[in-house]
C-alpha cells in the first residue's frame, strides 16, 4: 500500500476517480459497536474482496462479524505486471497461500479467475496470460471467471472481455463483471449486451459495483446484480438499504470489494446493521449477505456450504510452505467503529 | 506418445463410472493443452472416492516398474498420473515445458500427482530439481508424495539428495520403511548421520524412532558397542530387540557376539519372529 494520497488519486482502487481533496468525514452519530448486537448470530459471504491486500486484522474482525466465506476476485494489484511470471505467482496466491490464510482465521475462501480489464491492454502479456489461464479457471475452489469487463472501454478490453466469456461459457463457470466507473451506465449496458451476444445465460453473470443508475437494466435483463459498499466512491450504505427498500433482495447481493484503497471489509456486516435497524425484514438482509451470492456461485459446483455452515475450528498451528500467517500491516486512517460508511 | 502401461489403464477404468471413463477418453484426444487443461479440471468431472486396491493388483500396474503403488490413492490422483502419460513426448522441448508449466501452475493436489507421475516420465534427470525440491517442501501431502512409495528417489537421486530425504522423512516423523528402496540404498554417509543423532538424542535423555537404526546396523562400528550393550542391558523391551537386531545384522565380529549373552533375542531372530517389520508401526 504506502501510497501517498496523490499517487491514490491518479490510480484509484477499482479505477475510481476518487476526489483526493475529499475530506474524511469525522463526525460520527452512528457507532458500529453500539449496532454490533443487531447482527448476532448472522452468517455473511462477501463474494468480493480482495484480501491479497489486505491484513490479519481484517480475517480477525470480519470473523468476530459473522463473515463466513468469500470470493476473491483476480484483479488489479495496484501497478502493471511485467511478467507472465508475476500473474501465474498471483493466481497460485489465490489457490494457495491466501485460501491457506483465510482458513486460519475459519473463513471459507473462494476466488474468480480472469485477466482484469486494465491489464487487457498489454496486448503480448495478455496473449500469454491467455495461455494459462485455463489452467487456473478448472482448479479447485474457483467459482467464476472475474471481475472481467471495461475500464476505458479500449478495443483490446473488448477482445478479451469476449475471450473470457467464451472461457466461461466452456467451463460452465459463472462470470463476475467489473463495470467501469468512467461512463458506467454505458460501459454497463455494454458489457450486458456483449454477454448475451456471446450466449451467455444472464443468471451465470453477476454484474458488479451497480449504482441506482444501473440497478433497474441490470435486474430486467434477467443477470444478478451486486453492489460495492464502499467508502467514497461507490455505494453508501444508507443508500443500499434504499434500494433494497425500492428493489427487494431478489438477485441483489453486497459487497465490499475491499482492497488496497481505503475500504471497508466490514462493509458487508455493517449494512446488515443498518438494514435491521431502518426496518428490513429478516429474511430480506439475508438473501442481499448471503444466500444470493450463493446461489449465483454455487453454479460453478465448486461451492459445499457444510465447508461453512458447520462449525469450523481453524489449527493455528498449521503452516504453508513452512510460513505461519502474516504479520498485519498498517491501514490507512479510517473509523473502524462507525456504522455509516459514507 | 508415450507408453501407457496397460494394466495401469484397465485397472483406472475398472474404477471410473461410464460417464467418467467417457470424460477421460476424450481428454486424450485433445492437443497438449486441452490435456493440460483436462488435467487441472478432474476433480470438475471424477469422483474423489478412495480407489480399491487390492493385494491381487498391487505391484503390477507398471510391469516394469517395481516400487509404484497407488495404495491410499484417490479416483483424481490416479487419473491425472494416467493423463500426463499421454502427453507427446516429442519434441523434448516442448514435453518438458508442459511439465514444467504444470508444476509451475500447480495447487497441492496437482502437485501431488506431478510427484507421482515423476517415476513414469520419460527424461528422468530433467525432473530431479523438481524433485529434490519437493523434499524440502513443508507441505506434507507434497513431500509425502516424493518420498513415500515412489520409486523415483531410488532411481534418481545422488546420495546426499537420497540422504537428505531419508533424514527429513525421519524429522518429519514419517515411516522411513515406506521409503521405496530404503534398504538398497543404505550408506556409510547417511549412516554417520543417524549415528550423530542417536548420539545426539541419548545424551539429551531423548529417544529415536526405534526403526531408524536398521540404517546403521551395517555400518556400526566397534565404537559403538557400549551404546548398544546399554541398551541390551537396560533399554525398554522394544530398545533390546532393535539393538539385538543391529547385532545380528553387523559384519564386526565383536558387535555381533554382543549377542551370545542374550540368548532369547538370539533365537527368536534365528528363527524369524523378530525382524524389523516389527517396528513398522505408522507414526501418529
Ligand atoms: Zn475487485
Amino acid at each position: 500500500m504506502c501510497q501517498n494520497p496523490n499517487e491514490r488519486s491518479t490510480n484509484p482502487s477499482h479505477f475510481e476517480s476518487t476526489h483526493s481533496q475529499e475530506e474524511i468525514p469525522t463526525h460520527r452519530d452512528l457507532l458500529w459497536e453500539d449496532y454490533q448486537n443487531l447482527i448476532h448470530g448472522m452468517r455473511f459471504f462477501d463474494p468480493h474482496i480482495h484480501m491479497v491486500s489486505r491484513t490479519t486484522d481484517d480475517y480477525q474482525m470480519m470473523a468476530k462479524a459473522g463473515i463466513v466465506a468469500i470470493i476473491e476476485p483476480a484483479f488489479w494489484v495496484g501497478q502493471p505486471r511485467t511478467g507472465l511470471a508475476s500473474f501465474k505467482d498471483y493466481y497460485s496466491s489465490l489457490v494457495g497461500w491466501e485460501r491457506f490464510r483465510s482458513s486460519q482465521f475459519g473463513i471459507k475462501h473462494y476466488c474468480t479467475m480472469g485477466l482484469n480489464s486494465r491489464e487487457a491492454n498489454n496486448e503480448r502479456l495478455a496473449e500469454e496470460v491467455m495461455e494459462i489461464l485455463p489452467l487456473f479457471a478448472y482448479k479447485e475452489g474457483v467459482v467464476g471467471i472475474g471481475e472481467i469487463g471495461f475500464d476505458d472501454q479500449t478495443a483490446l478490453e473488448e477482445k478479451y472481455y469476449r475471450l473470457q466469456l467464451e472461457l466461461a461459457k466452456k467451463t460452465k463457470l459463472p462470470v463476475q463483471i467489473h463495470t467501469p466507473h468512467r461512463d458506467k451506465k454505458r460501459g454497463t449496458e455494454r458489457s450486458m449486451s456483449i454477454a448475451l451476444e456471446h450466449g451467455l445465460d444472464p443468471s451465470f453473470v453477476v454484474v458488479d459495483h451497480n449504482n441506482e443508475e444501473t440497478v433497474k437494466s441490470v435486474l430486467d435483463q434477467g443477470f444478478w446484480a451486486a453492489f460495492t459498499i464502499y467508502p467514497f466512491t461507490k455505494m453508501g450504505n444508507e443508500r443500499m438499504v434504499a434500494v433494497v427498500e425500492k428493489y427487494g433482495s431478489e438477485r441483489i447481493m453486497i459487497n465490499s470489494s475491499a482492497d488496497w484503497g481505503i475500504s471497508d471489509p466490514l462493509a458487508i456486516p455493517k449494512t446488515a446493521a443498518l438494514m435491521k435497524q431502518r426496518g428490513i425484514p429478516l429474511e430480506l438482509i439475508r438473501m442481499v449477505t448471503y444466500q444470493n451470492a450463493i446461489d449465483a456461485f454455487a453454479k460453478s459446483g465448486q461451492i459445499d456450504v457444510t465447508d461453512f455452515e458447520t462449525e469450523f475450528q481453524p489449527d493455528p498451528n498449521a503452516k504453508f510452505h513452512g510460513n505461519s500467517i502474516l504479520r498485519g500491516g498498517q491501514q490507512p486512517v479510517i473509523n473502524k467503529n462507525s456504522l455509516l460508511i459514507q | 506418445m508415450a507408453n501407457v502401461p496397460t494394466n495401469l489403464t484397465q485397472f483406472l477404468f475398472e474404477q471410473t463410472t461410464k460417464k467418467e471413463r467417457e470424460w477421460l477418453e476424450d481428454q486424450v484426444g485433445f492437443n497438449d493443452l486441452g490435456l493440460m487443461t483436462g488435467f487441472v479440471a478432474t476433480p470438475r468431472f471424477l469422483s474423489k472416492k478412495n480407489i480399491s486396491y487390492d493385494s491381487k493388483t498391487r505391484g503390477d500396474l507398471v510391469p516394469h516398474l517395481p516400487g509404484f503403488e497407488v495404495d491410499g490413492w484417490n479416483l483424481v490422483r490416479l487419473a491425472r498420473v494416467w493423463l500426463l502419460l499421454h502427453l507427446p513426448i516429442e519434441p523434448k522441448e516442448q514435453f518438458i515445458k508442459n511439465i514444467e508449466t504444470l508444476f509451475d501452475t500447480a495447487e497441492l493436489n496437482e502437485l501431488v500427482a506431478l510427484y507421482s507421475v515423476l517415476p513414469l516420465l520419460p527424461y528422468p534427470s530433467e525432473w530431479l530439481p523438481r524433485a529434490t525440491d519437493a523434499v524440502r517442501s513443508n507441505m506434507g501431502f507434497v513431500f509425502d508424495a516424493i518420498a513415500l512409495q515412489n520409486p523415483y528417489p531410488e532411481l534418481y537421486f545422488p546420495e546426499i539428495a537420497w540422504n537428505q530425504l531419508v533424514l527429513k522423512t525421519i524429522f518429519n516423523g514419517k515411516p522411513i520403511h515406506w521409503i521405496y528402496g530404503m534398504d538398497r540404498r543404505k550408506n556409510k554417509e547417511l549412516a554417520i548421520a543417524i549415528s550423530d543423532f542417536i548420539s545426539e538424542r541419548m545424551a539429551a535423555g531423548r529417544t529415536v524412532p526405534l526403526q531408524i537404526w536398521r540404517l546403521l546396523s551395517a555400518f556400526v562400528d566397534v565404537t559403538m558397542d557400549s551404546k548398544l550393550l546399554s541398551l541390551l542391558v537396560s533399554g525398554t523391551e522394544a530398545e533390546k530387540e532393535v539393538a539385538a537386531l543391529v547385532c545380528s545384522e553387523s559384519s564386526e565380529p565383536r558387535i555381533r557376539s554382543l549377542l551370545t549373552k542374550f540368548p532369547d533375542l538370539e533365537l527368536s531372530i534365528q528363527k524369524g519372529e523378530l525382524d524389523w517389520s516389527k517396528f513398522e508401526s505408522i507414526p501418529e
